[in-house]
């Protein structure tokens, strides 16, 4: 069902002439700059586009498809699962350029092209005392239209929820080239381009639900002699009934990386960090909520500090969202996963995942959005000295570690390319032929991010 | 990010490279930090797009005139390193690159002319002079002129100030506590002689002797930065001998370029051996700030207390590229203004955001040089303050040239200067 490359040499030429040079690149120095994301490198395009409204990018897709090729979207291309980094020749579209953005206070919310840079949102809300709550660690890069590709999530996603959980209207091009506006009725067709990764169609435009800051936030940090400690503290918290805005963790290899890069104080003989805040109108409750954390890390055996003033605790935050680049001080390369367990079976799971990487003789470190279940482990390494097959082997392993403990793959950075191969393991066949053929209804021809998603072993035959 | 760049550069320059591009992971956190993403938008224009470009150069998949113009547009501000987790010495590459490349360029005749001439006036004060004067009368003539060359006419003050001639030695104001070597820079000895005689006024009151080696000159970091790096060499070498002969505590820059430049040695001289190698390492051990001197001094509690201001002041701090991003000094300079009583700093706007000025970029990109400029001086003007101070020459013109021509009355000062107004109770 992918799109056979084609003599293109024209398709660059034809955009130039509808869309005016200024939106297209096609020399060799552009090509190569818009084939990767923030994980993985992927095929030279044949041709960017740089569309300034939602007619430029009818006017691309029509043209590729009328070439052949196969189409790309991309945003800041901060993504972490190779969702932007093409497996073929094509079109890339990339859509820095959309970026109107515009905010209702009385209906409390944005409309923000796909462009728009995912803090500005929030920045543009503010003197309305509203705020965008996802928060993803790369939020003063990404954009908007990429967060909804992959349904980005963020450390504020445990109390507040994802991407999607404030999408009230898309605007999106499909593969043929045609406009569409949907809401949250009927089918919500909008629920299934969120986190689609590029593959349905190509978002343009969304209406974006805003809500009112809380009043007090409250901020601390418990470090821990070992990870499952730490997992064991956060279990306890929520089961005792506290709902903190964040819950995160980060692994003493990942303390240090961000101590090198930030130099903050932070322990780094800590085998676990766990950082919290704690929110809402009431500032009772918040430190009420705040005790019974600090509660449940010292009766796991952590031992807890409070950021004292807003800088501090704006400092730790920025510690935490540093932490995934900041493990390139450690090792080139790295595999990232982004598996999602149940909260009960946490401290087995990092128990477990840490046995796997002493046992690997491979740097293997552990964060994430610990209060979700929402784990990152990550192996790190120099793929001049150490052996790809045991990265791959060791990845596996971790992901069957969430897998049977009921787990799925992927949190918030989506499938991509780079956890494709672990699809068959995690969605029974069954499952991944009704995804083919939704696939299929929508993009008949293949022609969007084509080798993402959905493993084409399992294509089912009527389709093929 | 996996790269072949030392089988192809198997030398001191291309393992600094190589070991540059293994440190990206390509995250897209130094986008939002980068001056020419935040006005042109496109990969080409941000430093992971610069980083991927230098790398398929280097290893010999792009040719270097398709990669020239994005890599020509960097500033070289280095706003990127500080928003850089995973700690790529992105100022080294692009440094290292540019020596590299420069050779195998092939620059238009005026372009090649400006170049020579900026690089031979720079470090030449007498000749900086004669060329300036020349210039200011130059400039009714300068929408008639190429582009290259209109570009530094419009930085030319219409007035000079007269040159004040800096003593060999200024003996320290009562109890000695210390002596310093001053790097007395270049232009700025021309464009803004008071840097210097506030500097040495304001180290000597508080029992600092100053000695400024005779036989010093430029510190290179312009040719460093423009790939020019046989030049540079030759010019870190005569600072390595001027500066060794003193035995003093600390060499001190109040310019942030030329203080960057000498922290920069150890790079520039990287792969030329021993004994270079290691004299470059305990030269650039020494150099420090003028800001950052001062600030030991406050933070130790032996910096002699500033005269109060007869009224309220406000006083905007702007972040030099080369004080703040490439030296990681940002508190110092805070805490010094802080320090007198009745001044308010505040902060500006966009304040990572370069102005535009880095080095010798507004003469060879002055479209987008402006811009920066530009932006930077509205935010300078929205923050309400009287002053405007910083730590560097470039920086200092660059604002200058922007407030005067929006008409605004914030006066440009570096930050010693308030310093030394402040002890002479003039504020």
């Amino acid at each position: 069902m992918t799109v056979a490359p084609r003599p293109f040499s024209t398709l660059a030429a034809t955009l130039s002439r509808l869309l005016g040079p200024r939106k297209v690149l096609s020399s060799l120095s552009e090509r190569l700059n818009y084939r990767y994301d923030a994980i993985a490198f992927g095929e030279t395009p044949i041709c960017v586009v740089l569309p300034e409204s939602t007619a430029d990018v009818v006017t691309a897709v029509k043209a590729a498809r009328a070439a052949g090729v196969p189409i790309v979207g991309r945003g800041a291309a901060s993504g972490l699962s190779g969702g932007a980094a093409p497996t073929e020749p094509g079109l890339v579209i990339s859509f820095t350029r959309m970026t109107r953005l515009s905010i209702d206070p009385v209906r409390r919310d944005a409309v923000a092209q796909a462009g728009v840079i995912t803090l500005a949102v929030t920045e543009a809300a503010k003197p309305f005392g509203l705020i965008y709550p996802p928060d993803p660690a790369s939020f003063r890069t990404s954009t908007i239209g990429g967060n909804l590709a992959e349904n980005a999530g963020g450390p504020l996603c445990f109390k507040y929820g994802v991407t999607g959980d404030y999408v009230q209207g898309l605007e999106f091009v499909d593969a043929e080239g045609e406009v569409h506006h949907l809401t949250r009725d009927a089918y919500d067709l909008a629920g299934l381009l969120i986190g689609s990764e590029g593959t349905l169609g190509l978002i343009t435009e969304a209406t974006l639900r805003l809500t009112s800051p809380p009043k007090f936030t409250r901020t601390l940090m418990a470090h821990f002699a070992e990870v499952g400690q730490c997992a064991e503290a956060v279990s306890a918290a929520i089961a005792a009934g506290a709902v903190p805005s964040k819950l995160e963790f980060m692994d003493r290899a990942c303390t240090n990386a961000i101590e090198d890069y930030l130099h903050l104080g932070l322990p780094r003989e800590a085998e676990a960090v766990l950082l919290v805040d704690t929110d809402g109108d009431d500032v009772e409750t918040v430190e009420e909520e705040r005790a019974l954390v600090e509660a449940a890390c010292r009766n796991a055996g952590g031992t807890v500090s409070r950021a004292e003033t807003d800088a501090e605790a704006a400092q730790l935050w920025q510690a935490r969202r540093s932490v995934s680049p900041a493990l390139g001080r450690i090792r080139p390369q790295r595999m990232n996963e982004d598996i999602v367990v149940p909260r009960s079976v946490l401290p087995e799971v990092v128990r477990e995942i840490r046995a796997l990487g002493d046992a690997s003789g491979l740097h293997l470190v552990q964060f994430g959005h610990i209060g979700d279940g929402n784990l990152h482990p990550n192996i790190l390494f120099d793929p001049r000295t150490e052996s790809l097959e045991a990265v791959h082997e060791l990845a596996h392993e971790v992901a069957r570690v969430a897998i049977r403990h009921g787990g799925v793959l992927s949190g918030e950075h989506g499938i991509g390319s780079m956890k494709l191969a672990f699809m068959r393991e995690a969605v029974d066949a069954g499952t991944l032929a009704a995804l083919w053929r939704v696939k299929h209804a929508l993009d008949p021809h293949g022609a969007l991010n084509p080798g993402k998603v959905l493993p084409t072993e399992v294509l089912p035959t009527e389709l093929a | 990010m996996n790269n072949e760049i030392r089988s192809h550069h198997p030398d001191g320059q291309g393992e600094l490279m190589a070991h540059a591009v293994d440190a990206c992971v390509h995250c897209g956190f130094c986008l939002p930090a980068c001056p020419t993403y935040a006005l042109l938008g496109d990969e080409m224009d941000s430093p992971r797009g610069r980083i991927v470009l230098m790398k398929e150069v280097l290893e010999g998949a792009l040719p270097l005139v398709e990669a020239a113009p994005y890599l020509d547009r960097c500033l070289g501000c280095v706003g990127c390193v500080t928003a850089c987790p995973s700690g790529v010495p992105y100022g080294e590459l692009i440094t290292s690159f540019r020596g590299w490349s420069e050779p195998q360029r092939r620059r238009p005749l005026l372009q090649k002319v400006t170049r020579a001439a900026v690089l031979t006036m720079l470090p030449r004060p007498g000749l900086f002079r004669a060329g300036a004067s020349v210039g200011r009368f130059a400039k009714p003539l300068a929408p008639l002129l190429p582009e290259a060359l209109r570009a530094p006419l419009d930085l030319l003050p219409r007035t000079l100030e007269p040159a004040q001639p800096l003593p060999a030695l200024t003996p320290a104001e009562g109890v000695r506590r210390g002596q310093v070597a001053l790097l007395s820079g270049c232009a700025q000895q021309v464009l803004t002689p008071n840097f210097n005689a506030a500097t040495v006024r304001v180290l000597s009151h508080n029992g600092i002797e100053v000695v400024v080696p005779p036989t010093q000159g430029c510190c290179g970091a312009a040719a460093m930065h423009t790939g020019a790096r046989p030049l540079a060499l030759q010019q870190a070498r005569r600072n390595l001998n001027a500066f060794e002969e003193t035995q003093v505590d600390a060499i001190v820059s109040n310019a942030a370029g030329c203080g960057a430049g000498l922290k920069e040695y150890p790079m520039l001289l990287a792969g030329e051996g021993e004994p270079d190698e290691r004299r470059a390492r305990e030269l650039a051990a020494k150099v420090q700030d003028i800001s950052e001197y001062l600030g030991k001094l406050l933070e130790r509690g032996e910096l002699e207390p500033f005269l109060p201001t007869s009224r309220p002041l406000k006083v905007a701090y702007h972040d030099a590229c080369h004080l703040a991003h490439a030296q990681g000094v940002r508190a110092a300079p805070r805490a010094l203004l802080r320090a007198i009583p009745g001044v308010t700093v505040l902060e500006v706007p966009q304040g990572d955001l370069c102005c535009g000025s880095a080095g010798t970029y507004n003469l060879e990109q002055p479209d987008l040089a402006g811009q920066l400029g530009d932006l930077k001086a509205r935010n300078v003007m929205a923050t309400g303050a009287e002053y405007v101070v910083s730590g560097n020459v470039g920086c200092h013109t660059q604002l200058q040239s922007h407030l005067t021509r929006l008409g605004s009355k914030v006066r440009v000062l570096h930050t010693v200067e308030l310093l030394d107004m402040a002890y002479r109770g003039e504020l």
